[in-house]
């Protein structure tokens, strides 16, 4: 059985939003066992890892480095070496907030690695503002590879023409200029003609659209969508109103 | 002149924002239902910009000012290039009239995952329903014959299949006017076979059919009308037969189909032969074989390198190449589309290393000789020549890297007789994006000549390039030529690499073959 | 005359009003969302994490950026629309490359200063703000961050509609400006949402002045202030380059280049 985009959009959304509100170190736990477990299943384990070890390595260390050794508002010292302290407050700050941040980037990118993009375009209305963003969502995916692939062959045909890239941050500097220049300008102007194709083809007409790709849609997931965005504004609610009074 | 038109304009300038000069004037035209136009002009006459006119996608008022009219099914507008001119409504346009951009991968929405939803894109902006939108998409996939590629994604291609779907993509709608930019360029013979027999049924359905071209090739013999356009105006119209019968009427500009009289270099004498045959090869290739299965890295550059090859399946392009290249020589590859005739180049620099054989410069392997080092010797020019320049004025672009080499007064020198080896003496100080298409690959060519390479190497040296261009290139090949050069071409065009090569090689099937 | 179907009406007022008025929602809740964070930030920190704060600048700063993409993205023309894609590629490449290597450095903007130069500061805002959210796809730590990214597409652009591209060396000053004020708008974002940085190197600087008994959001702007104004008067600089080597054609082709002389008539002179 597969889920409706926005179902699954709406089950990693509420879940990054409820985990940072609920703010409890279990949950943090049980929520990023969860995506691994997901993921997994769903075989995606494998380009999920290294985009989430990307990510969340250097915010985990930077968190650790920076509360674990400098917390002035700790008073449980347990080592001193200089002007660094490390304290119990600041340890159980810093892991604290690594999990949750753990939890909520998992959760999301279990999403973005397993929603199929051309569905997820297909379910948003092509009219209007979701429309646009679809659009950008798609086309910066498209683009991507195909940018990459532009640079592989700017660089080569730079390179034929036996430019030598030297170190130092000088030379390195000029060298963007010379791939950056030629990729932005053919990057710009075969966006001027598609901006041109896509007009002609009615991009920016104003009437109802309709849409080739089927995405099968359920009711039950329609009512699973509502009853997930309101529990998210619960826990926000829940949590301010905690915090307030 | 016609029964009926489907299209006509009267134009009496258009000019660019802040240009001093119109690209297009007095230029006045119809086109009736199931002819086929064709207007044919040199690189820069303002044919481009006359297509995207006619077709709506050049907004007169945001992209620069019209002066005159465009009559579309019964109506006329008017335009004076004042504030209160008539704003065209692209989509509307674009049901009646469609076209077809030279580079046909950026017509395409970049946000469908499939051939099937990329042709109905438009259907889907218009609210047609979804058993209509079927019907159609069956209809022009079987007009196109791309029934067998409906659910590949667009990305995965080749260039004959974008420009098929480009095309799909602007006939789905039925328009009475579809305008071609450019349609022949770079396809090779079967290619172009199967655009004349597309052509052939949409014009027997009534499509009102322009095609934009700077060369006259054999299936635009058929048309029934052609306009020459040079200098941004109509010089001279007629029927085909009409124009052949005074050739004086079509300037130099426009190529000729089949080779053409060449002057033939008084350099390329019987003494030249006999200092070959005593010359130390410049370049070896031995044995050399490339395929890039098992390993992702290179292969994902090697298919970046042969794009245009019918799949990424397609794992092993070259079989052993043995090829020698003697001082003075011109070398010729042809073969077809995706033959491997890129990849085999790319071998002779170190763009792309042999996985087994290997490539002899001045009789040492360059296995180990880096890729800006060996192109001192090698100089390589790609067919995409934007991707080689980067500064702002030609001469700036010319001169790059020469100084630091030459120092300053033999890089002035080099650099003036590279840009006037090619024709470009007077457009020193431009932008080289400003040049037309055949100036950039000329200017690209300025750029590898002015380092006066031992071994020059041609990546389809002819596309893009009109009559002048041409011309030139010959001419500067053939001087390298005579100057010691050894010349390799790599092109699907039989007959230029007839007329220019000394050795003509086929390469198929992964072999070099000699004719 | 002519049939009313192949050309275009005028554009109706009312429309635009409505979204007037979306654009200023979207800028007041960014601007009352710092106010508060700032106000009540020193009782906060200590109170542990996932305390009120995080929620309130993470539900402010978010519901700022997209009041503004649906205030601006649908008075887009298709010629910006096309655009957004690919400044969101030179955003996303550039930043993933430079914020894996241990430089101060983000350089995540330079497609969104380009939008904003090219097709003024209401594409711009609209521009960061979406390059964060389709960003957050491979990367969901940079979501918050949107409202900051709008912040800097429309003061680029406001610097692009006063001529301050029209000179070389004024470009980077008013990246260096831009960036203090984009820094100090983002700095409640890093400390109360994310406690820290995202990278190895600006979280040496935050530790340096942690050590000496700052507060946490009082670090993390100090070190903002540090490297937030270079990155920005390098990302301006780089894209003047990359403007002036566009062709005319192209670059004229935007109307906000036009009625405000974004561009010198001819590319000035500078150090290659």
């Amino acid at each position: 059985m597969r889920l409706h985009p926005l179902t699954s959009l709406a089950v990693a959304g509420s879940t990054a939003v409820i985990t940072t509100a609920a703010a409890s170190w279990p949950l943090s736990l049980a929520v990023i066992a969860a995506a691994v477990g997901l993921s997994a299943l769903g075989g995606t384990l494998r380009p999920l890892l290294p985009a989430a070890a990307a990510v969340l390595v250097p915010l985990c260390l930077s968190l650790l480095v920076l509360h674990g050794l400098f917390f002035p508002e700790g008073v449980s010292v347990l080592a001193q070496w200089g002007p660094a302290r490390v304290t119990t407050e600041g340890l159980s700050f810093a892991l604290q907030r690594a999990a949750q941040l753990s939890a909520a980037v998992l959760a999301l990118l279990v999403f973005s690695f397993s929603v199929n993009v051309p569905d997820l375009v297909a379910a948003l209305p092509a009219k209007g503002i979701q429309g646009r963003v679809a659009f950008v969502l798609a086309s910066t995916l498209t683009l991507m590879p195909a940018a990459a692939s532009r640079l592989q062959r700017i660089r080569q045909a730079q390179e034929a023409r036996g430019l030598v890239i030297r170190r130092g941050l000088l030379h390195r500097m000029a060298a963007f200029r010379l791939q950056a220049v030629p990729l932005v300008s053919a990057l710009v102007e075969e966006a001027g003609t598609r901006g041109s194709a896509l007009d002609a083809r009615g991009f920016g007409s104003t009437g109802p659209r309709t849409s080739y790709r089927e995405v099968p849609d359920r009711p039950l997931e329609r009512l699973l969508r509502t009853f997930l965005l309101l529990a998210a504004v619960v826990a926000v609610a829940a949590r301010l109103w905690q915090a307030g009074g | 002149m016609h029964p009926s038109t489907a299209l006509s304009a009267g134009i009496r300038s258009f000019t660019f924002h802040e240009e001093d000069s119109p690209v297009l004037r007095d230029v006045d035209l119809s086109f009736a239902p199931g002819t086929l136009t064709v207007i044919l002009g040199g690189s820069g006459s303002g044919k481009s910009t006359l297509g995207r006119l006619l077709a709506g996608w050049l907004s007169p008022g945001t992209r620069g000012s019209l002066h005159g009219h465009l009559e579309l099914a019964g109506t006329r507008l008017h335009f004076n290039g004042s504030a209160d001119d008539p704003r065209i409504n692209p989509a509307q346009w674009g049901v009646q009239v469609g076209f077809v951009p030279q580079d046909a991968s950026s017509a395409l929405s970049t946000v469908r995952a499939t051939v099937a939803e990329e042709l109905a894109f438009g259907l889907e902006n218009a609210g047609v329903d979804r058993a209509a939108m079927k019907a159609a998409v069956k209809r022009t996939a079987d007009l196109l014959g791309l029934n067998r590629l409906l659910d590949r994604h667009p990305g995965t291609l080749s260039g004959g299949q974008l420009r098929r779907l480009a095309i799909g993509c602007a006939v789905i709608a039925e328009p009475a006017v579809l305008v071609l930019d450019e349609p022949l360029a770079s396809l090779d013979a079967a290619g172009t076979d199967e655009l004349a027999f597309l052509l052939r049924r949409l014009l027997a359905g009534g499509t009102a059919v322009v095609v934009l071209s700077q060369a006259i090739d054999g299936a635009l013999l058929e048309a029934d009308w052609w306009i020459v356009l040079d200098g941004g105006t109509v010089t001279a119209s007629g029927t085909p037969e009409d124009l052949h019968a005074a050739p004086e009427c079509l300037p130099a500009a426009i190529r000729r189909p089949g080779p053409e009289p060449k002057s033939r270099m008084p350099a390329r004498g019987s003494a030249t032969w006999g200092a070959q045959a005593a010359a130390e090869p410049i370049l070896e290739l031995r044995g050399v074989a490339f395929g890039y299965h098992g390993n992702p890295g290179r292969g994902r550059k090697a298919k970046a390198a042969t794009r245009g090859a019918s799949g990424h399946e397609l794992n092993t392009v070259l079989l052993g190449i043995d090829l020698v290249l003697l001082p003075g020589e011109i070398v010729a590859v042809t073969g077809a589309n995706g033959a491997g005739k890129s990849t085999l180049l790319r071998h002779l620099n170190g763009l792309l290393r042999p996985t087994s054989g290997s490539v002899l410069l001045n009789g040492k392997d360059i296995a180990r000789v880096p890729v800006g080092e060996v192109a001192a010797s090698v100089g390589l020019l790609f067919q995409n020549p934007r991707d080689q320049l980067f500064e702002r004025t030609a001469a700036r672009e010319v001169r790059f890297g020469l100084d630091r080499r030459f120092g300053a007064d033999e890089a002035a020198d080099r650099t003036a007789a590279a840009l006037a080896a090619v024709g470009l003496a007077e457009a020193a100080h431009g932008h080289p994006a400003e040049l037309p298409a055949s100036g950039q690959r000329l200017l690209a060519l300025a750029t590898v000549l002015a380092r006066r390479p031992a071994v020059l190497a041609l990546d389809e040296p002819t596309v893009a390039l009109d009559g002048n261009g041409l011309a030139v290139l010959d001419t500067a090949v053939r001087s390298a030529a005579a100057a010691g050069a050894a010349v390799v071409l790599v092109t699907h065009d039989v007959p230029y690499a007839r007329s220019v090569a000394d050795r003509l090689l086929a390469l198929d099937g992964g072999r070099l073959l000699g004719n | 005359m002519s049939s009313p179907s192949l050309t275009l009406p005028s554009p109706a007022p009312a429309a635009a009003r409505k979204r007037r008025v979306l654009e200023i929602l979207g800028a007041l809740a960014i601007a009352g969302t710092y106010i508060y964070l700032v106000l009540n930030q020193p009782a906060d920190i200590t109170g542990g994490p996932g305390s009120a704060s995080a929620l309130i600048a993470l539900s402010g700063f978010l519901v700022g950026a997209i009041l503004l993409v649906v205030a601006v993205l649908p008075t887009l023309p298709t010629s910006t629309m096309v655009l957004i894609p690919v400044a969101l590629v030179l955003n996303i490449v550039l930043g993933q490359f430079v914020g894996s290597t241990l430089v101060p450095f983000y350089l995540d903007a330079i497609g969104t200063v380009l939008i904003a130069v090219l097709a003024g500061p209401a594409a711009g805002a609209a521009t960061g703000a979406l390059s964060s959210i389709v960003w957050s796809f491979f990367n969901p730590t940079v979501l918050p961050f949107a409202a900051g990214a709008a912040l800097i597409g429309c003061l680029a652009g406001l610097a692009a509609r006063y001529g301050l591209f029209r000179r070389f060396y004024l470009a980077p000053v008013a990246g260096f400006l831009t960036g203090i004020i984009g820094g100090v708008v983002s700095a409640p974002v890093a400390a109360f949402v994310f406690g820290g940085t995202s990278g190895v190197a600006t979280g040496a600087i935050v530790s340096a002045f942690r050590s000496m008994g700052d507060t946490l959001l009082a670090a993390i702007t100090k070190q903002a202030l540090i490297s937030d104004p270079m990155d920005k008067a390098i990302v301006f600089a780089a894209v003047a380059v990359l403007v002036y080597a566009l062709p005319r054609r192209a670059s004229l082709q935007f109307p906000f280049v036009r009625r405000h002389r974004v561009l010198a008539g001819k590319a000035p002179e500078q150090g290659s």
